[in-house]
Parts: structure tokens; sequence; C-alpha cells
């Protein structure tokens, strides 16, 4: 997801749903988003399958395992097929007041490689997630205006831009949130480059799972290349035990 | 003895895998990973001491990995190798020190056992150790030993060690223990990257290899805005120095390998634009033959786009100059500017191409290469290597070797 989708995929409001809609402004509907999808940890399988402009379909998935909430987690990423990235994993630990640190485990080399902030505009392993899109920073980090309602695959939203503040380091110049008023689950990401639509991302088939309303079908559109990935999130485990020592580089390397 | 040592590895890498698919509770325990790879290289030219223009060869790799319990894993990997032109061994058993001057027809790849509990992680047996942050040539890398019977695509070989490694994800602590030197392979005498001065026979004696431990420990520190690492060995250089003796009917040359001492250093610093990468090592020998030298390497890394970028500098200083004539890729090829660019076309294309320039231009070699992925396993990939410069240089000597190349491998 990508940071700015990850944060509002994840908000969430009581208190929002005592006040009257009017009053709520965006940030309190993101926080509330992300307050209703937290969870100690989270465990899914991932399948994805990359459409590329040449009408080329591709497929591949992974394995993905966070520790924590918004602004704090740590996410391993680690793929499974196809055969030839098999064992590639991705090592994302999120900070509350910046940017993630990321490293890369590529079996074949042997050696691990952190992933320079200036380098995560890059797409990640032929999908069109970029290795930022991976980040799931904490709300604080953005700022948010509230800027109208539009339905979403038949679902009332609101529409929210949100802009990474001046200090943080970000591809995405803007980007919009559409968050369904039903269950604040992110319907809908707009992700801008200097004023030009860069990725949208649309999230789909939403269920409850232990309690937390959860998208199981993201598709990110890269407009500036015309591919598009569709991610299936299956058995997906929330709360399930984890520990920290799993979360670091000295980890990554244990192959599996 | 070594030989059923050899077996019983080899059986117990195979039957865990197939225990486990027998089992379907414990698949989430178990995975598996290989190739079969099948390459064609083709040389424009002939050597003076090698007149084969086309080999083949097809490499099996086999790995497996499976979760005994919470905090131990066992890992097992095996290869298997054929090639048209002498560069493996034709008997048929299973080699675990890799020590032969040939690849083995058939070697244990890996064999460990690793153990994690908290912040301290054990592992044992034969396995991949890397150290160091650059690519271009990694100085303080001492456990990584390689194959280079082609010298412009070395693979890495295991070594049989245990390894401890403490620490957070801040700062952890690496200590190796080695009992046994598992040496780099060189290039075979009669073999066309073997350059040698003609007319004169030469004979490949038995070599001396060394008896004793290698030891290292490597402190590694993850910052905010830096990494860096200061490490130490002792023991053996896995590149061999040569003795030289006359024989009745040719002269013989016997591979000996110096003790060797290291300390070393390396740092990676993200800056806006790019990131920076050093590495340096301090090499002294209690061998008389040896030299006293030091390598550094400074690189430099960007990402833009599907575009990959890697370029920079393999400096060299020697210090005290020993006597015996030394086989050292890593110090050949040091005092070179280098380069790596790489392209993803789409999901299943990507172009890279890859330089070694000498800086006093005495020698060079240029390497472009084209992969296609067709279908979820299969991959093509297309090159070749051009090599230029002048005899008395490293990769300059090999200027007859240029090649092209073709590769097919299935992923399962």
């Amino acid at each position: 997801m990508s940071k700015l989708a990850a944060a509002l995929a994840l908000l969430t409001p009581v208190s929002c749903l005592l006040t009257p809609l009017s009053a709520q402004d965006a940030r309190q509907i993101v926080e509330e988003s992300q307050r209703r999808g937290r969870a100690e940890s989270e465990r899914y399988e991932g399948v994805l399958e990359v459409f590329a402009a040449n009408s080329r379909v591709s497929k591949k998935s992974w394995i993905t395992e966070r520790l924590g909430s918004y602004g704090n987690s740590k996410t391993v990423i680690r793929f499974t097929a196809p055969a030839e990235v098999k064992g590639v994993a991705l090592l994302v630990i999120n900070h509350p007041d910046r940017a993630s640190d990321q490293w890369m485990w590529t079996p074949a080399v042997g050696r691990d490689r952190r992933v320079a902030l200036q380098d995560r505009a890059t797409r990640f392993f032929g999908t069109d997630f970029s290795f930022e899109d991976l980040e799931e920073r904490d709300a604080n980090q953005f700022d948010y205006r509230l800027t109208g309602e539009e339905t979403i695959d038949g679902a009332p939203c609101w529409r929210i831009e949100v802009r990474p503040r001046a200090a943080k380091s970000s591809q995405y110049t803007l980007s919009r949130i559409w968050i369904r008023k039903d269950n604040y689950v992110p319907a809908q990401y707009e992700n801008y480059v200097k004023d030009q639509l860069a990725r949208r991302l649309r999230q789909s088939d939403i269920a409850s799972v232990q309690g937390i309303w959860t998208a199981r079908t993201l598709e990110m559109t890269d407009l500036r290349r015309h591919s598009r990935t569709v991610l299936r999130i299956e058995k997906l485990v929330y709360n399930a035990p984890m520990h920290e020592d799993e979360f670091t580089v000295q980890a990554l390397r244990r192959e599996r | 003895m070594r030989q059923g040592r050899a077996k019983l590895a080899a059986a117990v890498c195979l039957l865990t895998p197939a225990s486990c698919l027998l089992t379907p509770c414990f698949a989430q325990d178990f995975s598996q990973r290989g190739f079969l790879e099948t390459g064609v290289f083709l040389f424009p030219q002939t050597a003076p001491n090698d007149s084969g223009r086309a080999t083949g060869e097809s490499l099996l790799r086999y790995e497996a990995f499976y979760k005994l319990f919470a905090g131990l894993e066992l890992k097992g990997g095996i290869d298997a190798y054929f090639d048209t032109h002498g560069e493996s061994d034709r008997e048929i058993g299973l080699s675990f020190w890799d020590r032969g001057t040939r690849r083995p027809s058939f070697a244990v790849r890996r064999l460990s056992a690793s153990y994690h509990r908290g912040k301290l992680s054990l592992e044992a047996g034969k396995q991949f150790i890397r150290w160091g942050k650059t690519d271009i040539l990694a100085p303080t890398d001492r456990f990584a030993p390689r194959d280079f019977l082609n010298l412009v695509d070395a693979d890495y070989l295991a070594v049989t060690a245990a390894r401890a490694t403490y620490g957070t994800q801040a700062n952890t602590i690496d200590v190796v223990f080695e009992p046994r030197l598992t040496p780099s392979r060189v290039p075979l005498l009669k073999q066309r990257w073997a350059v040698l001065p003609a007319g004169i026979p030469f004979a490949d004696e038995a070599p001396v290899f060394p008896g004793g431990p290698q030891f290292g420990a490597r402190w590694n520190h993850i910052g905010v805005r830096a990494e860096y690492s200061f490490s130490f060995y002792n023991g053996y250089d896995n590149l061999p120095l040569y003795h030289g003796a006359l024989l009745p009917a040719a002269v013989g040359l016997q591979r000996f390998y110096p003790q060797m001492r290291m300390y070393g250093a390396d740092a990676a610093v993200p800056l806006r634009w790019l990131t920076v990468k050093a590495e340096a090592g301090y090499f002294t020998s209690t061998t008389p033959e040896a030299d006293h030298y030091a390598l550094y390497v400074l690189q430099l890394e960007r990402q833009a786009g599907e575009w990959s970028f890697v370029a920079g500098y393999a400096g060299q200083a020697v210090v005290q100059h020993g006597t015996a004539v030394a086989y050292s890729p890593e110090r050949g090829l040091a005092r070179s500017l280098v380069g790596r660019a790489a392209y993803t076309i789409d999901t299943d294309r990507s172009v890279e191409i890859e330089t070694v320039v000498r800086e006093n231009g005495a020698g060079m070699y240029v390497k472009p290469a084209w992969s296609q992925a067709l279908g979820p396993h299969w991959r093509v990939t297309a090159g070749f290597a051009l090599i230029r410069g002048r005899d008395g240089d490293f990769p300059g000597q090999y200027h007859r070797n240029s090649f092209a190349i073709l590769t097919a491998r299935y992923s399962f």
C-alpha cells in the first residue's frame, strides 16, 4: 500500500460516529480509519498479477508479516514465487517521525542492501508498487484537507487531500484518498508527482476479518507506464504471535 | 571416511525435503528452490594453451530449508555439474570440501544447521558468509572463496565454519571460526584462463593446503545516517601463491596459501542523490613470500526509475613486496574504474552492462547482457564479454578470451 494509502487504509473512528459528519475534519477521519484497522500483528499471503502495457501477464506471490501499528510497524515481505525470485525479501522499519528504513535481501547474491531514500520511487520487483508504497507512515507525517464526498463502487466516501509535510521526503507531492463512510476503509488512493497522476490504488473485496474491516483486493495502476498490479490477500490473520527479533536485518538473512 | 561423511550429508540433505513433502502439515516449515541451467560459451579466438572455441556446461542446483522447530533450521543444497571442456571431474562421488582443481560433478553446495534465540544466531556447517558492502570488489569479504575457472563469471563457494552473531538491529557482532580453509578455485593450467609463457610446458603440482584454522570477527552498526563495520580476519588467503620447480620435462607449479591477517572497515552512507559506499582492508602476512598491501574501494550507487547505476574505483597500495608469484583476481582488478548499469525494460526483460577499465588503460573488459523471462520458470540470457589489453596487465592478458554466451535456465 502507498504510505498514504496505508495510512488511510487503517484509520479508525468511534468518536467520529458520535459526531456529526460535517464536524469531522479530515485528520479525524484518517486517524479513525487507522485506529479501526489497528492490530498487534498481521500475516497474509499475497498473490500478485502484473499486467504490463503490452498485455503480458506475470504472476508473483509473497508472504507478508507485520508487527506493530502505523508509524511504528515493522514489515517483512518474502517472495515465494516465481521460482527465480523465491527467497528475495524486504524489511521495512517504519518510524513515527520520518521515512522508513528498508533493506532488501537477495539470496543469489547473499548480501543485504539498504534501499536508499532516493531509490524508493523504483518499482518493487517488477510490480506497480514502488518501495515507498510499501511503507506505513504515521498520520502525523501529513497534512489533510477534506475536499468533498464521492461514491466509489457504490459506497459513499469522503475525499481527502493529503500532502507530506515539508520536512518529509516522498516521491508524491499530493495524494487523494477516498474513505468509505460505512466502515472507514480507504476505497481509493491517487498519488501525484508534480501535479501529474502517477499511481492509483483501488481497494475492494472488503470483509470483516477478526473484527477488522479489510480490503482483500488491491489494484495498483501505474498511469505513466500503463501497467497495473492486482494484489489478492489470502490467509489473512491478525494478532498472530510474532517476535521483535524476526524483524531485523539479521533475521532477513535467515533464508527460508 | 570423508567420502562416507559426504554421503551422509547428502542423504540428510535429500531425505529431509522428501519426508516433508509426504507430510502436508509441515509444509509451511519446508521450502525448496533450484534451477537447471545450460549455457554455451563461444570464443572467437583460440588461446596458446587452448584450441577450444566452443564449450558447453550444465548445472543443476537444488536447495532445501526445513524449520525443525522454532529457532532451529536445517539448510541443504547440492550441485550437479557437467561440461564439455574438462573443467569438471568425471568421477561419480559427492564432494564436500570442494578443494579439487576441477569442479566436482556432484558437490554439497551447503549443509548447515542454524539456531537463533533472541539476539543470538548460531550456524554451523557448510554455509555462505558474506562480509562487506561494496559490490565491485569487497576487500573484507574474507570467507567468500570463488570459482575462478572462468574469471569473468566467478561463482561463490561455501565455507565450512561455525558462525555466531549477537546483537540488535543497530549493533551486531559476528564471529566466525573456519577450521579448514576452502580455497578459491583457480584456472586450469591447460585452459585459456591460465595465461602462461608460450613454449614452456607447465605441470600442476599437488597443492599445499594449510592446516590451521581461520578466525574472523566483525562489528556492524546501523545508524540513521550511515551503516559501518569494522572487521578482523586471521587465517590464510584463499587465493594462492606459487612455487616453481624444474621437473625433467616441465616446470612444476605448486600452489600454497599464505598466512593472512586483515584489518578492515566498510561503510554505506545514503545521501540525497546517491549512496556512497566505501570498503578497505589492510593485509599483512607472516609468510615471507607474500605481499603486505591495502585494498580499497569507493563506490557510488543510484537508482533512477528503471535504471540502476553503480560506479567506483578500486585501488591498491603495496606496502611490502613478497617474492612469490600470486594469482589474485581481486588485486589484479584493482587500480581500475568499474561501472555497472542495468535497465529493467518490463517485468520480463532487462539489460545490463558491466565494465572494468584499468587506470593506466592497459586492460579492460566490457560485458553487456540481455535477459528475457519466458513464463514463470524459464529465463534466457544472451551476452558477450569483450576483453582488451596488454599481456602484462591482469585483465588485459586475457585479450584472446573475449566470448559470447547464451544460457537458458529453468527455475523451480
